[in-house]
C-alpha cells in the first residue's frame, strides 16, 4: 500500500476564509493510500516545511500532496523539503486550492467540497507518479544580443564586462540606435551622442563583443543554455578595413534618398555612413537604392575609391552562432505617420514629429542646431507641441501611455525657447505624468523660467493657410477654443515596438502583448525574463522607456543571463513527453503542433528530445493514438483524476 | 465517358508487366447491387473488372490492410498495390498521404471520372424501382442511369433520384491525386456542399439529444463503420478494451497504463462515447466517402456527424480535406489569423 502523506494550508486566511481547511485534511486522512493528512497555517513557511518533512520520517510516508497556493509559486518549495526528508522529489505533488478555488468561489460548503475533490484528485495522480531524476545538460558560456541601441549596447558591455562573450547582432549599418538621433538628455540636458559614444566605442572595442552590424536574426533553434542561432548578415559592399572615411564615394554617386538617420529631413546616396560617429566606421551601399550591382550600372564609386575598398561581389552571408542566452533590445520606432492624417503629418511639412524635431536641435543636425521650418527654412515665431499624439486614444490609435512623451515635449518646447528668443511654444496635454528623479522639477522650468504655455486640451483641427499651420483646439480649464497660427507643430507620437518585431519574435517564440511589445513572464516578479527559459527582455522592446529606465533593464537583463551563464550545467524538469513505439503510426502532427520543436521523426516514428520538452502535453491531447503521453501526467493520472473529481 | 476496354488494357499492362504486386478494382457482386471489391493478380483476371454506378465501395481501406500486412512481413513484397479511386476516394490517398501513412511511390493510382452523375445509391434505387430486382445500372450520359431489372426490361432514371448522398454533395468527381485517368475531368459544382447538414442544424439543442439518442441507441457496436473506414487504421481503437496494440515488447508499465475508456456493451451512453470519439477523431481527415453511412446495418446517419465536423473545419480554418497532400493536418496546424472566437 502506498504512503501518501497530504498537507493542507490555510494561507492565513486566503484558502480558509471560504475553504474549511480542518474538514479537508479529515476527510482526506480516510482516503485510500493516504496514511497521514494535517493542515497548517502557513505551509511554505519553515515550520509548516519542517512539519512535512518529520511526517515524512515519522510515518515513513512514501509521496507528498501540499494542497495550496499553485505550483508555480511554492512547488520548487515543497519537492525541495521532499528531497531535504530524503524523498523523490517528483513524488510531490500540488493541488492547488487557491487560485482555483478559495479566491474563486463564496460558498464555503461547497468550496469545501471543491477543495476535498481537487486533493483527492492530486493524490490519484500522485498514486502513479515515478519517482525521477532531473535531466541535466552543460551550458554554452556566451551571450546573444539583438538590438544596438543604447539597452543591447549597456547588455552586452555588462556580459561582456563580466566575462563572457557576447554576439551583439545589429540590422542596420551602426549601433547606436535612436539615443544617438537624440540632441540633448531630460532631465539634465546632458548631449545625447556625448554620453552615447563612448559606450558605443567601448563595446566595438571590447575584446568579448563581437559586434554584427547590418545583419539579423533568421533562425533560432535550441533551448535555454544552449540555443543555436543563424545570423544572415547582409553585404555592405565596403571592406571596411580598407575604407578610409574619405567620403569620395559619396560625391559621386547619383542617387539620393531621403536619410532615415535625419528621418527625411535630409537626403543621403546610395553609399553613404549613417553618421559620422557611426560604428563600425564605414560606408554602406545600400543595394536597394544603388542603380544596379549585377551587373553593375553605374559602378563610380568604386571608380574614385582610392583604397579598392568597394567590392560589387560581396555576398550575404548566414553564419552560426552557439549561445546560452538570449537578450532582446530591439528598441522602437514612432506610430506611424500614416495614422494620423488628422493632424495633418504627411500632409504638412512643417508638421513633425518628436524625433524630426530632435534632429532639429541636435548639433549634428540639418540644420546645425538650428530650428528652421523644413518648408521654407525660415526660423518658426510660434510653435505647437501636441502630446499624446496617437496614444492614450483607445478608439482611434493606441491604447497606452506612451510614457516619455511629457517629458521629451518639455525637453523641446525648453530647448526651442533656448533656441528662438522671442519665440513661443505651446503644450497641449490631457495630463503631465512627470514621476522621476528630477522630473517634475524640469517640467516646472520650463513653465516657470522659459515661458512654455501649457493648454491642457486636445487639438480638434489642424490645416494650412497663408503658409501658416492653424491649430485649433480647446483649452479645457478655462473653457475656452484656442486659435494658433503656428508655425511649425510637433507631434508627440507614441512609441511601438520597432518595425519587423513580429517576425522576430515568431523567430524566437517569445510572447508579445496585445500592443505588440514583448511580454514579460510575471508583471511584477520577472520584467525582464520572457515565458522562454534563457530568454530576455530590455529597453523599449518591452514598454515604452526612457533612458535611464533601458538602461536599468539592460543592466537587469544581463545580470539575469548571467545567473545562467555562470553555471556549468542546468538542469531540466524530467516530465517529459514519451513516445510508445508500438502505437505510433509517424503521422508527424504532433512533431507540428509541438511549440519547441522539440519532435522529430525518426525511422518513421515520433522522438522526443528530452531537453527541449517542456512537458506541455500538447502532443499527447493531439495524438489520435494516445502513443505519446506526458511523463506523471499520463492519459491514466488524467483520466483517475476526473473520476476522483467527478466523486467515484 | 470511361472506356471499359482502354482501363482494362491499362491495368493488364501495369500487371503484366509487373509493376504492381496485384490491383484493386471492383467486379459484378455475386449477393446485391453494389459492385464488389475485386482484387487481379493475373492479367486474366481484368476481364471481370467492371466500372459502373455501383462501383460505391470505397477501396483506399485496402492500403491500410496492404501497409500491416506487410509490416508483419519478414521479406514483404515491397511492390506499389494498383487502385482505381474516385474523386472522393482519391481525397482519402491525400489524407493517408498527408499523414504518412502511406507513401506515394506505394500505390499506382488510376482515376476514373464519375461521368458527371456519380453513384447509385441501393435503397434509393429499390425504393425507386419498387421492389423489383435490379440486375445492371449503366451510365447514360450526364445525370442519367440506365437501369436493367431482372427481367430484362431497360428504363432511364434521373441520377438525381438515386444519387448517394455523399454525391450529391460531392465536392471532386474525378481524382485529385493520380497516375493516370480515365474519362473527363471535370470539376463539379455541388451547389450548398454542406446541405443535409442543415436539417440537424436546425433542431435545438433538446431535439438534436433526442436524435442522437435514439440513432444511438439502435448500435449493436458490429464496427463496420470503423473497419470500412480508411482513416480508422489506428493499431488499437481507444474505445477497444481489447488491446490489438500488446506485443511481446509491451512492457508491464505500458499494459498498466491502459485505460478501460467505455464498456464494450452497446448501452447507449457507452455507443455516445464510442460515435462522438471516432466523429472527433476524424475531424480534418474525413473526405465524406460516406461508407460509414452506407456499411452500418442499423442505418445511423453517420455521415451527419462527419460532415458536420467537415463544415466546421471550411468555415472556421478554410480547410478542405483532402486536397493537398502538402498541407500540415487540420487538427496539427496553427495559424495566427485561426478563428478564436468560439474559445470561451
Amino acid at each position: 500500500m502506498k504512503r501518501t502523506g497530504v498537507f493542507i494550508c490555510h494561507c492565513g486566511i486566503n484558502i480558509a476564509r471560504t475553504v474549511d481547511v480542518k474538514k479537508v485534511a479529515e476527510e482526506l486522512a480516510n482516503y485510500p493510500g493516504v496514511a497521514h493528512s494535517e493542515d497548517y497555517i502557513y505551509m511554505c513557511s519553515d515550520p509548516g516545511q519542517n512539519k512535512i518533512i518529520d511526517a515524512i520520517k515519522e510515518n515513513n510516508l512514501d509521496r507528498v500532496v501540499v494542497s495550496c497556493c499553485s505550483p508555480t509559486l511554492h512547488e520548487t518549495t515543497f519537492r525541495n523539503a521532499c528531497k531535504a526528508a530524503g524523498l523523490n522529489q517528483y513524488l510531490c505533488e500540488i493541488g492547488n486550492i487557491r487560485e482555483q478555488c478559495s479566491w474563486v468561489h463564496e460558498d464555503r460548503e461547497k468550496a469545501t467540497e471543491k477543495a476535498i475533490k481537487i486533493t483527492k484528485s492530486t493524490v490519484q495522480r500522485l498514486l502513479r507518479n515515478e519517482a525521477l531524476e532531473p535531466i541535466s545538460v552543460p551550458v554554452t558560456r556566451r551571450s546573444l544580443v539583438i538590438g544596438g541601441g543604447i539597452a543591447g549596447i549597456q547588455s552586452a558591455l555588462d556580459l561582456a564586462n563580466s566575462g563572457y562573450e557576447v554576439v551583439l547582432v545589429e540590422r542596420s549599418p551602426s549601433i547606436g540606435g535612436h539615443m544617438i538621433q537624440l540632441s540633448e538628455t531630460f532631465p539634465t540636458l546632458d548631449c545625447s551622442q556625448c554620453i552615447l559614444t563612448p559606450k558605443m566605442v567601448e563595446a566595438s572595442k571590447h575584446p568579448n563583443i563581437k559586434l554584427m552590424t547590418y545583419s539579423e536574426v533568421e533562425d533560432v533553434s535550441g533551448y535555454v543554455g544552449n540555443f543555436k542561432v543563424k545570423i544572415r548578415k547582409k553585404p555592405t559592399y565596403v571592406d571596411p578595413n580598407k575604407c578610409v572615411l574619405c567620403d569620395e564615394c559619396s560625391k559621386v554617386c547619383p542617387v539620393v534618398v531621403p536619410d532615415e538617420f535625419d528621418l527625411g529631413l535630409t537626403g543621403r546616396n546610395a553609399i553613404y555612413i549613417p553618421f559620422p560617429q557611426a560604428i563600425p566606421a564605414t560606408y554602406t551601399l545600400d543595394s536597394k537604392n544603388c542603380p544596379g550591382l549585377v551587373p553593375i550600372a553605374c559602378g563610380k564609386c568604386a571608380d574614385v575609391c582610392e583604397a579598392g575598398a568597394i567590392d560589387f561581389d560581396m555576398k550575404e552571408e548566414i553564419i552560426e552562432e552557439e549561445v546560452g542566452t538570449i537578450i532582446t533590445a530591439t528598441g522602437f520606432d514612432l506610430y506611424g505617420k500614416e495614422n494620423m492624417a488628422e493632424y495633418g503629418y504627411g500632409k504638412y511639412a512643417d508638421v513633425l514629429d518628436g524625433l524630426q524635431f530632435e534632429r532639429l536641435l541636435s548639433a549634428s543636425g540639418p540644420t546645425g542646431g538650428k530650428v528652421l521650418r523644413p518648408s521654407d527654412h525660415k526660423v518658426p515665431k510660434e510653435v505647437v507641441f501636441i502630446q499624446c499624439s496617437g496614444s492614450r486614444d483607445p478608439e482611434m490609435h493606441c491604447a497606452y501611455c506612451s510614457k516619455i512623451c511629457c517629458m521629451y515635449t518639455a525637453k523641446h518646447a525648453m530647448l526651442y525657447q533656448h533656441n528662438v528668443h522671442g519665440g513661443q511654444s505651446y503644450v497641449f496635454y490631457i495630463d503631465i505624468r512627470s514621476g522621476g528623479k528630477g522630473y517634475e522639477e524640469f517640467v516646472q522650468r520650463a513653465v516657470e523660467d522659459d515661458g512654455v504655455v501649457y493648454l491642457r486640451g486636445k487639438v480638434s483641427k489642424i490645416f494650412e493657410e497663408d503658409n501658416k499651420i492653424k491649430v485649433w483646439g480647446v483649452d479645457t480649464l478655462t473653457g475656452k477654443n484656442i486659435e494658433i497660427d503656428a508655425d511649425m507643430v510637433v507631434l508627440a507620437m507614441a512609441m511601438r515596438p520597432s518595425d519587423g518585431m513580429s517576425e522576430l519574435t515568431k523567430k524566437l517564440k517569445i510572447a508579445v502583448d496585445k500592443d505588440g511589445f514583448l511580454s514579460e513572464a510575471h508583471p511584477k516578479l520577472k520584467p525582464v525574463e520572457s515565458v522562454t527559459a534563457g530568454m530576455f527582455l530590455a529597453g523599449a522592446a518591452q514598454a515604452p522607456k526612457d533612458i535611464p529606465e533601458a538602461v536599468a533593464q539592460a543592466s537587469g537583463a544581463a545580470a539575469k543571463a548571467i545567473t545562467i551563464l555562470s553555471q556549468e550545467q542546468l538542469y531540466h524538469s524530467p516530465a517529459v513527453a514519451e513516445v510508445n513505439l508500438n502505437l505510433c503510426t509517424g503521422c508527424g502532427m504532433c512533431v507540428d503542433v509541438c511549440p519547441y520543436d522539440a519532435i522529430s521523426l525518426e525511422d518513421g516514428k515520433a522522438a522526443v528530445n528530452d531537453v527541449l520538452c517542456e512537458g506541455c502535453g500538447t502532443c499527447a491531447a493531439t495524438c489520435l493514438r494516445a502513443a505519446i503521453q506526458t511523463r506523471n501526467l499520463t492519459p491514466l493520472q488524467v483520466h483517475e483524476m476526473i473520476k476522483a473529481s467527478l466523486g467515484g | 465517358m470511361v472506356n471499359l476496354e482502354e482501363l482494362k488494357s491499362e491495368i493488364k499492362r501495369v500487371l503484366g508487366e509487373g509493376k504492381v504486386k496485384y490491383f484493386i478494382g471492383y467486379r459484378r457482386s455475386t449477393g446485391g447491387l453494389p459492385a464488389a471489391p475485386f482484387f487481379m493478380k493475373e492479367t486474366e483476371d481484368v476481364e471481370r473488372l467492371i466500372w459502373d454506378p455501383t462501383c460505391i465501395a470505397n477501396l483506399t481501406r485496402f492500403l491500410d490492410d496492404e501497409k500491416k500486412r506487410k509490416a508483419r512481413q519478414k521479406e514483404p513484397d515491397t511492390r506499389p498495390i494498383g487502385i482505381i479511386v474516385k474523386g472522393c476516394d482519391s481525397r482519402a490517398i491525400n489524407v493517408l498521404l498527408q499523414e504518412e501513412f502511406i507513401k506515394r511511390e506505394d500505390v499506382y493510382i488510376v482515376g476514373v471520372s464519375c461521368e458527371h452523375s456519380g453513384m447509385v445509391d441501393e435503397k434509393k434505387l429499390a425504393a425507386k424501382m419498387k421492389g423489383k430486382a435490379v440486375a445492371q445500372v449503366d451510365f447514360a450520359g450526364k445525370d442519367n442511369f440506365a437501369v436493367t431489372a431482372a427481367d430484362g426490361e431497360k428504363t432511364g432514371i434521373p441520377a438525381a433520384e438515386v444519387l448517394a448522398g455523399r454525391c450529391v454533395e460531392c465536392k471532386v468527381d474525378y481524382p485529385v491525386v493520380r497516375d493516370v485517368t480515365f474519362g473527363e475531368e471535370l470539376a463539379r459544382s455541388p451547389g450548398n456542399a454542406f446541405k443535409s447538414v442543415e436539417k440537424i442544424e436546425a433542431m435545438s439543442v433538446a431535439e438534436r439529444w433526442d436524435f442522437w439518442k435514439e440513432q444511438f441507441d439502435k448500435c449493436i457496436r458490429c464496427y463496420a463503420c470503423r473497419s470500412v473506414c480508411p482513416m480508422c487504421y489506428c493499431d488499437e481503437c481507444v474505445v477497444d478494451t481489447i488491446n490489438f496494440a500488446v506485443t511481446a515488447q509491451t512492457g508491464a508499465k505500458e499494459k498498466a497504463q491502459k485505460i478501460k475508456w467505455i464498456e464494450k456493451s452497446p448501452a447507449t451512453s457507452e455507443n455516445f462515447f464510442y460515435h462522438m470519439v471516432r466523429a472527433m477523431h476524424l475531424a480534418g481527415r474525413c473526405v465524406d466517402c460516406g461508407e460509414c453511412e452506407r456499411v452500418c446495418p442499423v442505418d445511423i446517419p453517420l455521415r451527419f456527424l462527419n460532415k458536420k465536423m467537415e463544415k466546421e473545419a471550411k468555415e472556421l480554418f478554410d480547410y478542405d480535406v483532402g486536397m493537398n497532400p502538402e498541407l500540415p493536418s487540420l487538427v496539427s496546424s496553427f495559424r495566427d489569423e485561426d478563428a478564436e472566437d468560439f474559445i470561451r
